[in-house]
């Protein structure tokens, strides 16, 4: 399952956000895979307080699942009872694998879990729900600082 | 007595159409209110109504979930809803998930939590849905009641009003304590008549303000909840002057049996057996109210809204081009399982947007047969209500109904309503020189002194046209089988005019 244009280019400006929060120019494969944690945690704090940690636990892990699907590297990363991942070890990029493999995965992973979301809450809702974790960043297309398509 | 004030108590909108009226003009400010009911009720929906109504980034709204309905299905349904405005998440509107803590900890964590929360938001409203779940976990530590105390004490403190949910049937409503605490407790509950449901309202307590006793019915549509109060929202409409204006039917003749006409503000009951004219004479009435620049309605449930347009048309009665013009609205009130409250409300809505002065119900058999089972049995009551509210404003009603032509009695109305009408004009056959032809006679008139006159009458292509003079030469002619009391009939004996003695 591809994840839909949009979902993607969520995910991706949601990347970019946090990578320019943590000035991830500078950082190596290993710091830039830490982006995707720290997205990924963030939207686990603010969801998991709107559907509560089991609620946020049922919907990541049928993202992972589906995200399995596109990105192989994922086989080994779980969704632990408290909705965090674990098994990033060996979601690390491998010797001449190249930092893509990992970065892709961890879009395909975000993009997967916001395309969850997109389906139980549609377009609107999820882009408002994204503002819990990201205040004051505006989502669409017109006004986002971070946005690709801005 | 002191010159200083008394506090005043802000009332905030429900958002739920229908509500702000029930509740005495809207919900008090800071008050700690219980919505409980069945599943499926409705809780949940109404309290999402309020929280959209009432947030705003300063002064947000907080939505604790606790056990039961996942948060994320929740939203997932509820955003179906128009009030529904995913832009007010989450400036406005936060929903917060206690399920595990509450799975976890118990009822004192949940209140830290809770408290955690609001001292971070310094909300204006506060929905705990649904706390009723919270109880089945075996308790440890605090007790729902104390729990229940002291969120009401930390909750107004910070000034914010607040909805409990809970799922409660209605015995248990009865002298639980922990509905002591609430300054209003809404019971709402759906039951099932015959094939029909029917979701009924009450606020069984609200403190401060005086709020519309009874069970109200309510809808959920896609806007949500709409209540219907039973004073239809007229409340605080002051009641017309009486009016000692005549309206004419349209019918030169029988304006001179109605003294002038009937007057502004009755309430009239045409009463008559199928055939008789009833919807003709009705539909005149409307239409000579459009010619004298009265706008008018006519709820109809017996046929459709284009079918009763073409019929005036065929007697000369144009009723298409006052519609056009938002001068007359005709209302195909036909829906099965309609409470009469709704079916009433939708007419008030009409006859306050166009300013109608007039209004037809056609007919009152078809108005009872479009209600749920339910409400039948409140037939008679409902009526009373609206036909009070509405001539209150000074709306002139005027309603049919089929009778069964009988040759034994004389019945006004199968509904024992006549009591309710001001004026009853009754129509019938009767069987003269091997003939079915048709009487009317204006059985009663309040505040006018009607002609006692029994008239013969035709339907024609310009509608009911009455013919010659009282019938003079016949007894026992409301028999529907007279006899002649004399040789012949005389056609040119005056008609006895009202005011006049015979």
């Amino acid at each position: 399952m591809t994840a839909a244009p949009k979902t993607r280019d969520i995910a991706l400006r949601l990347l970019a956000y946090e990578a320019d929060a943590c000035k991830a120019s500078e950082l190596e494969e290993a710091a830039t895979l830490r982006v995707y944690v720290r997205v990924y945690e963030k939207l686990r704090q603010s969801l998991g307080q709107i559907a509560g940690a089991d609620g946020f636990q049922a919907l990541a892990s049928r993202a992972l699942v589906l995200a399995r699907i596109e990105a192989p590297s994922l086989g080994k990363v779980r969704v632990a009872a408290d909705g965090s991942l674990q098994g990033l070890v060996e979601f690390e990029p491998q010797p001449g694998s190249g930092k893509d493999q990992a970065g892709e995965g961890g879009i395909i992973l975000i993009a997967s879990l916001l395309g969850q979301l997109r389906i139980f809450l549609g377009e609107a809702l999820t882009l408002s729900l994204l503002r819990y974790a990201w205040p004051g960043e505006a989502f669409d297309d017109r006004n986002s600082a971070h946005g690709r398509n801005a | 007595m002191s010159t200083l004030q008394k506090v005043k108590i802000n009332k905030l909108p429900t958002g739920v159409p229908g509500l702000d009226e029930i509740v005495g003009g809207g919900l008090p400010e800071f008050s700690f209110n219980i919505i409980a009911g069945a599943p499926g009720s409705g809780k949940t929906t109404l309290a999402h109504q309020f929280v959209f109504a009432n947030a705003t980034p300063e002064r947000p709204a907080l939505y604790f979930t606790v056990l039961g309905e996942s948060a994320i299905k929740m939203l997932r349904y509820q955003q179906q809803y128009t009030f529904f405005d995913p832009a007010l998440l989450p400036d406005s509107i936060r929903f917060i998930n206690l399920s595990q803590v509450v799975l976890e900890k118990d009822l004192g964590a949940v209140l830290e939590e809770i408290t955690r929360e609001v001292e971070k938001s310094n909300p204006a409203v506060v929905v705990v849905d649904s706390f009723r779940t919270m109880v089945r976990k075996p308790l440890e530590g605090m007790d729902l009641q104390a729990f229940i105390q002291k969120l009401a004490l930390f909750l107004a403190s910070w000034q914010a009003t607040t909805f409990l949910i809970g799922e409660y049937a209605e015995d248990e409503l009865r002298d639980n304590p922990i509905f002591t605490v609430a300054d209003g407790l809404f019971w709402l509950c759906q039951t099932a008549e015959r094939n029909s449901i029917v979701r009924k309202l009450q606020v069984i307590k609200l403190r401060g303000q005086a709020s519309v006793p009874g069970l109200h019915t309510f809808r959920i549509t896609d806007a949500g909840v709409q209540a219907f109060s039973r004073t239809f929202g007229l409340t605080a409409r002051k009641r017309n002057p009486p009016s000692y204006r005549r309206l004419s039917f349209g019918v030169a003749e029988l304006d001179k049996m109605l003294d002038g006409g009937v007057r502004e503000g009755d309430s009239v009951l045409i009463a008559g057996s199928s055939g008789t004219g009833k919807s003709v004479l009705a539909t005149q009435f409307i239409a000579e109210g459009i010619r004298q620049g009265e706008p008018g309605i006519v709820a109809v449930f017996e046929e459709r809204p284009e079918a009763y347009a073409e019929r005036a048309t065929s007697l000369g009665l144009d009723l298409e081009t006052p519609q056009k013009d938002g001068k007359l609205t005709i209302l195909y009130l036909r829906p099965l399982d309609l409470s009469v409250d709704e079916t009433m409300q939708s007419i008030l809505d009409a006859v306050q947007k166009i300013g109608a002065k007039r209004l037809v119900i056609d007919s009152l058999a078809g108005f009872e047969m479009a209600l749920s089972p339910g409400f039948r049995a409140d037939f008679r009551e409902s009526l009373y209500r609206m036909i009070f509210a509405l001539t209150g404003i000074g709306v002139t009603i005027l309603s049919t109904v089929e009778v069964d032509e009988s040759f034994t009695e004389f019945p006004f109305s199968t509904y024992s309503i006549s009591f309710l009408c001001d004026d009853i004009l009754r129509l019938r056959y009767v069987c003269i020189d091997g003939q079915l032809r048709k009487i009317m006679v204006v059985i009663k008139m309040r505040g006018g002194n009607h002609a006692k006159d029994i008239r013969e009458y035709e339907i024609t292509s310009k509608g009911v046209v009455i013919l010659g003079n009282r019938l003079t030469n016949y007894q026992g002619l409301i028999s529907g089988i007279p006899v002649h009391s004399a040789p012949s009939a005389p056609k040119e004996e005056p008609s006895q005019e009202p005011g006049t003695k015979s």
